[in-house]
């Protein structure tokens, strides 16, 4: 039949993706709430208590792909969300183009920021 | 297309009460899903106060965990986080193609589970609030 | 009851009448014919002067009215009728009471009356329901019957259904066997496991009961829909089609607008008249496409 245009191009990919992220996000987000809620309590963090947990490599790798998955998670949802509100044409390309940048900012950011914490700049 | 009524709004949200239990789902994680991305990008910009040193940072966020208004709003977070988190699992399911006919079911089930823990969860979110 | 002005001092007559005749009761057949007749003859006298203060045993059907070509109709509203309450009565039945009795420009569409033809998908107490397959006895009082939500309405209770039927066509509803079948017509051959397998997708009778409930549908006007994508599913997992056959089908869901909008609300699944497990259908759908997307990787 007909030739297959690339693989991923048409919606599958970000689907796919948004639920292989939720399965992780589920289980850290837990993690997360709970170690900062429960173990430690949010009034008493300090900056040299998060250093200290940042300073763990696995930790701050957990962090950082929890900050990654979850900036996918919520931007492309969002995304999805205004496409189901109908959203089309060069509305649509502009609404791509403002999620893209807003979410690579804030992977960036946070990235760096975790860098920060765990003493390496 | 020929001569019609837009009936409007009536269609839509003017008939919540009319809602079954896998339209409120969808609402709600839709709802709690706008509040988490919105809140990560505060938790980022809050944390980015550690780029300027320690003692700012400290004093940041023990001065929010001071606030009556912020604790209240922690407790609000953890809501809306474990009712996406509940919900979440459930579509996973629902994606998965497992227990599609006790949908609704499940969907209460999170709603109970989400009340249950956060109830249970506002004497540690409070403590030393007042 | 816009249209006919009601003969209310009449009513009482006609109404005692009918007491006496039940007090007698029925001793011989003649009897029972001659109360029978009595009773329609005094219910035909109560439909043409409509009653003003209608019996308990009439069922009050709010119907939605909106007519573009009639100066003061232009302005949608609701209209009362009641109707006499009859055991086994559809909403169906009711409207064409209706319409027989008090008012023929109230427009609506049926044809088999039996749930077959899928014409008569309306909104009824607040879901989308066939009038010819909803009993008037299982419905709250007073009966609200509106036409479809989320589509345009024509006239009354018809929607212009023009851009279901475009989604439809879209997925390629008819049979696409890869080879000729072997002799001259011979029939093409399905294994019962398979046949078992699509047998549910097979049922679905084109209401657009499905399309009108979904959220997205409403919101997204070039998402494909529950419907659409239930035909896609009866012969994509149609097995005499063959492998390329479904890989077509698939990609033809795999696009922005096909299976990807379904949010699993479960709405067409509640309100699909022919219990068709839509959503089941769409998840499915969105799998093999996945997988199929893997495969190529």
């Amino acid at each position: 039949m007909a030739e297959r245009y690339s693989s991923f191009q048409s919606g599958s990919l970000s689907w796919f993706l948004q639920r292989i992220t939720a399965a992780f996000l589920v289980v850290v987000l837990a993690f997360h709430f709970f170690l900062l809620h429960f173990v430690n309590h949010a009034s008493e963090v300090t900056f040299a208590g998060t250093t200290a947990r940042m300073e763990q490599w696995g930790y701050m790798l957990t962090m950082v792909l929890f900050l990654l998955t979850a900036t996918f998670h919520g931007v492309n949802g969002v995304y999805a969300a205004l496409l189901n509100q109908g959203l089309t044409g060069g509305k649509k390309t502009a609404v791509k183009g403002l999620l893209a940048i807003a979410g690579l900012a804030l992977a960036g950011q946070g990235t760096y920021l975790a860098l920060v914490m765990a003493g390496v700049m | 297309m020929s001569q019609s009524y837009n009936r409007g709004l009536i269609e839509d949200f003017g008939r919540w009460k009319e809602f079954t239990a896998g339209m409120w789902a969808w609402i709600l994680h839709k709802f709690t899903g706008w509040v988490l991305i919105g809140y990560l990008f505060t938790h980022i910009a809050v944390l980015s106060t550690a780029t300027t040193g320690a003692t700012a940072y400290t004093d940041t966020i023990q001065g929010l965990e001071s606030l009556l208004v912020v604790r209240v709003m922690e407790v609000g977070l953890l809501a809306v986080a474990v009712f996406h988190i509940l919900n979440g699992v459930r579509l996973l399911f629902v994606d998965l193609g497992l227990g599609l006919e006790q949908q609704d079911k499940s969907f209460y089930a999170s709603l109970v589970v989400t009340g249950v823990i956060v109830l249970a969860s506002v004497p540690t979110f409070l403590e030393g609030a007042f | 009851m816009s249209t006919q002005v009601p003969e209310e001092q009449e009513q009482t007559e006609p109404d005692e009448q009918a007491a006496e005749t039940a007090v007698q009761q029925r001793e011989t057949p003649g009897d029972r014919r001659r109360a029978e007749r009595d009773a329609e003859r005094q219910e035909r006298q109560a439909a043409a002067g409509a009653p003003a203060e209608p019996d308990e045993d009439a069922v009050l059907l709010k119907v939605f009215r909106y007519d573009p070509e009639v100066e003061g109709k232009m302005e949608p509203r609701f209209d009362d009728f009641y109707v006499p309450r009859k055991k086994g009565m559809t909403v169906l039945d009711a409207l064409i009471y209706a319409r027989d009795h008090f008012d023929t420009t109230l427009t609506f569409r049926h044809s088999c009356r039996q749930a077959v033809c899928g014409s008569d998908a309306l909104f009824i107490n607040g879901r989308q329901r066939l009038g010819c397959q909803t009993q008037i006895s299982d419905l709250d009082d007073p009966v609200r019957v509106e036409p479809l939500p989320h589509q345009d309405v024509v006239k009354d209770l018809v929607v212009d259904m023009e851009h279901f039927y475009d989604q439809m066509h879209a997925v390629e509803p008819f049979f696409q066997p890869e080879e000729e079948s072997g002799g001259d017509l011979e029939e093409y051959r399905q294994t019962r496991e398979n046949r078992e397998k699509i047998k549910m997708s097979t049922r679905c009778i084109w209401c657009g009961a499905c399309m009108s409930s979904c959220n997205i549908a409403a919101g997204d006007n070039q998402y494909l829909g529950p419907a659409a994508i239930n035909k896609a599913y009866r012969f994509a997992m149609d097995k005499r089609e063959g492998e390329n056959m479904k890989e077509h089908r698939l990609n033809v869901m795999d696009q922005e607008h096909g299976v990807w909008r379904c949010q699993t609300q479960f709405s067409c699944t509640n309100v699909c008249p022919k219990d068709i497990p839509l959503t089941e259908h769409i998840q499915e759908l969105k799998r093999e496409a996945v997988k199929q997307n893997l495969k190529f990787w």
